[in-house]
């Protein structure tokens, strides 16, 4: 059984998730919602390394480094 | 009919829309220029205008605009785009209309942007780009049906085919208007309630229009630190009102901060739907499956320190065999010269000041053409976003982000674009670091001075087989530079311009097969440029050179004690005394003082003395390399170059700030004298200081 949520770091490769809460500054925040990763929208994780991890949002693939996916919390879509 | 056309000439039209979504293809295809395009969100960071003619004879005026997520801008580059698209600058005037220019394989997002284009009553037509891609991965969306939702004209078009301009062409000759419908987005009830009532409050006590009164209500009731920040710009009634709508928010559990934003995508949602066809879905895409490669965090570095050494590879054994063809011919003419003219002071002029000077600069041309076609080749694929992604872990080390990263690989080619691309760096701090250390990075016109350096001194040998000796030289050149790079951006971030680790965020386009065309024409550009350059820059500093190593002229004098004697001999003994503790005798100080304008001169410096010095031989056919090597001071019997000093020049060269150009820049950039200035101290100090070190080292390894 998985556990949620959790932070999208965490999210495996290819794995789809629901975005639950933005827990970063507000700017920072900001920035990541007007970019697509708003409350509920969906996310799936193209490449998941130690450093950084590339996520997939309304069909862009988005770079991200490891602190601020810390501070993106996902649950459950599939 | 006059009149109305001078009203036409006088239009002005600017290009906005996301990042990386065509505008710069877009404004190419309507203006026939050709402005810097790449398959990376950043490539635009400055305004560029352009004239466009229609059919019809009339002309308007242009912009073209860095991308921007939003109208909220985030960093340098945005703030050019948001503050002409919303009239805060006095440089520009506001634009009678703007073309949007949406990605349409990634609709909801650039949506956003249009969302408040409309919301600002901006008179806007759309054209929906890159429908091929959305095409390929399997969607289908109606211009029209995308224009009846939004209440603006949407033309469908491919830029980089030139597909749908003539149309655009058309609908921009005619009156475009703004949004035919009212905001349509709505917010939960108890939250519209409040900003309504904000709105009419702000419209009432400071003047706003409409739009702005409702976006100056967004912000108050979102941003945290609005109340604190706008203390003086409101009234405390206001004040004390926008904290009770807080409360009263905060109470009802809304989040204040998503709200906005949620409330615009869940519009946006609805277009897509309306408007979107999606045939099929494709969850990996051939870019998902390379990106697994190119950026796994083992095999992505290797590939991309493989695809650095492949570069010098080319840019040292490939570009040798040109190299020489060009240096062949430049002898050829310099002989044919001294045949068809009388001898005498024009001849000199010609052959030992403006032949010898271009000539020595031009022969470099084709290791400059290798480079900039393969910095193309990087831009164009999309990997030069994947190289800042992987060089994130990296940068963060030194407290920089990936972004970063792009800069330096730009100043590669030359500080110059380097330095404009820190407008991308969302931290002020951040972006200052950047811009002092960019310069550190070997750019294009110090690679006539290493290649001269290592081609005259550094002997052919293989190191552990496979490597070359001149070839690892050049390389630990570059890394030296990067290294140092590194090096101070760490100390900078440590001391001067101390901040938070930042954090990245970027776009990574998808990768695309390069258009030849593109970048055969834009490494064209450049190699052009760098030729304008050596016949107009350096052909003249060539000529004055000749005159201050010529005159004043001493009887019977040998042609090398004449050199000595001369204007420019007296200038490099001057400072001798100065450049001595490096290994350095006046005739290389001839060639550091003439390169404090640029670091080519060096090189054309060297063909012109070393031509003089020679003419008593007739007609030498040696090249200048093989003069440089020859040379040795006839009293002391000391050679001017050993590889010892061979090496302390490059070194010189790697680190210091020998280039007037970066500093306008930074002027200009940094709007103060301060910064350039401070990095002129610290580069030359620097590499003052490493040349001393290593000519000292040097020194006592070859007693
Ligand atoms: N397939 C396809 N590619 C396109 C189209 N329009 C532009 N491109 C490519 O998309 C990439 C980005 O184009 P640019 O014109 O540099 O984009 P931009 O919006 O000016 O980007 P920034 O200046 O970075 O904001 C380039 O590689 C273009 O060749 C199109 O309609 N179809
Ligand atoms: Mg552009």
């Amino acid at each position: 059984m998985e556990i949620f949520p959790r932070s999208l770091s965490e999210t495996p490769v290819g794995k789809r998730v629901r975005i639950h809460q933005l827990e970063s500054k507000p700017e920072v925040c900001h920035r990541l919602r007007e970019l697509g990763f708003c409350e509920n929208a969906i996310v799936r994780c193209v490449v998941n390394g130690e450093g950084n991890l590339i996520c997939e949002v309304c069909n862009t693939r988005i770079g991200l480094n490891h602190s601020i996916a810390k501070e993106i919390i996902v649950s459950a879509f599939e | 009919m006059f009149r109305e056309k001078v009203e036409l000439s006088t239009r002005y039209i600017a290009i906005i829309g996301n990042p990386n979504a065509g505008k710069t293809t877009l404004f190419n295809a309507l203006t026939g220029l050709r402005q810097k395009v790449g398959n990376y969100p950043g490539v635009t960071v400055e305004k560029k205008e352009g004239k466009i003619i229609f059919s019809d004879g009339c002309s308007a005026t242009l912009l073209d605009l860095p991308g921007t997520y939003s109208l909220t801008a985030n960093s340098p580059d945005e703030k050019v785009a948001t503050d002409v698209l919303l009239g805060r600058t006095n440089h520009t005037p506001p634009p009678n209309f703007v073309i949007c220019v949406v990605d349409a394989s990634n609709l909801e997002r650039n949506l956003y942007l249009v969302s408040q284009i409309i919301d600002y009553h901006i008179p806007v037509v759309i054209a929906l780009n890159m429908i091929d891609v959305a095409e390929k991965s399997g969607m289908t969306i109606s211009s029209k049906k995308l224009g009846d939702e939004l209440g603006v004209r949407v033309i469908a078009t491919i830029a980089s085919k030139k597909i749908g301009v003539d149309e655009l062409k058309k609908i921009m000759q005619s009156n475009v208007t703004a949004s035919l419908k009212a905001r349509q987005w709505s917010l939960p009830k108890v939250v519209k309630e409040e900003c309504d009532e904000l709105q009419t409050m702000l419209q009432g006590t400071q003047h706003l229009s409409e739009a702005d009164a409702f976006h100056e209500a967004i912000q108050l009731l979102t941003s945290p630190t609005a109340l604190s920040e706008h203390l003086d710009r409101y009234a405390p009634e206001l004040l004390e009102h926008v904290k009770k709508d807080h409360e009263r928010l905060d109470i009802l559990g809304i989040d204040r901060q998503s709200v906005f934003v949620e409330s615009r995508y869940e519009w946006i949602k609805h277009v897509c739907e309306a408007s979107r066809e999606i045939k099929s879905q494709s969850f990996e895409t051939t870019s998902d499956k390379i990106d697994k490669v190119l950026t796994h965090k083992i095999f992505g570095f290797v590939i991309f320190l493989a695809l650095m050494a492949m570069m010098f590879q080319a840019i040292f054994s490939w570009a040798n065999a040109p190299m020489e063809w060009i240096g062949e011919g430049f002898n050829e003419l310099e002989k044919n010269v001294t045949a068809l003219m009388p001898p005498g002071d024009i001849r000199d002029l010609t052959v030992n000041g403006a032949l010898a000077g271009v000539g020595a600069v031009v022969t470099f041309l084709p290791q400059i053409f290798f480079l900039f076609l393969f910095l193309g080749l990087l831009e164009d694929t999309g990997y030069m976003a994947r190289a800042a992604f992987i060089m994130d872990r990296l940068m963060s080390k030194v407290g920089l982000h990936g972004k970063s990263f792009i800069p330096m690989l730009s100043s590669f080619a030359c500080a110059i674009p380097g330095i404009m691309a820190t407008r991308t760096i969302e931290n002020r701090k951040d972006r200052l670091v950047t811009m002092l250390v960019s310069p550190l990075v070997s750019c294009s016109a110090r690679l006539p001075v290493y290649v001269l350096m290592i081609a005259a001194f550094i002997p052919q040998q293989k190191v552990l087989g496979i490597f070359s000796l001149p070839g690892l030289t050049l390389v630990s050149m570059y890394l030296l530079g990067l290294f140092a790079a590194l090096i101070f951006a760490w100390i900078f971030k440590k001391t001067l311009l101390k901040s938070d680790a930042p954090v990245f965020i970027m776009e990574l386009p998808p990768y695309k097969l390069p258009s030849l065309k593109t970048i055969i024409m834009h490494t064209w550009e450049r190699s052009y440029l760098f030729l304008k350059r050596a016949g107009t820059f350096i052909l003249g500093v060539s000529i004055v050179l000749w005159f201050l190593a010529t005159y004043p002229k001493t009887e019977r004098a040998t042609p090398a004690e004449q050199l000595q004697q001369s204007f420019a001999g007296q200038a490099g003994r001057l400072i001798e005394p100065v450049i001595k503790p490096l290994g350095f005798n006046w005739k290389i100080g001839i060639g550091l003082i003439g390169s404090l304008l640029q670091r080519e001169v060096f090189v054309s410096t060297m063909g012109t003395i070393y031509n003089i010095k020679d003419s008593d031989t007739q007609f030498s056919n040696l090249s200048l390399r093989q003069k440089m090597h020859d040379d040795i001071d006839p009293h002391t019997g000391v050679p001017t170059f050993t590889i010892l000093t061979a090496i302390c020049l490059m070194v010189y060269y790697v680190l210091a700030m020998q280039c007037m150009s970066t500093v306008a820049v930074m002027h200009r950039e940094t709007n103060s004298w301060r910064w350039p200035i401070f990095q002129i101290s610290y580069m030359t100090a620097l590499a003052y200081g490493t040349t001393f070190v290593v000519y000292r080292i040097g020194l006592l390894l070859t007693a």
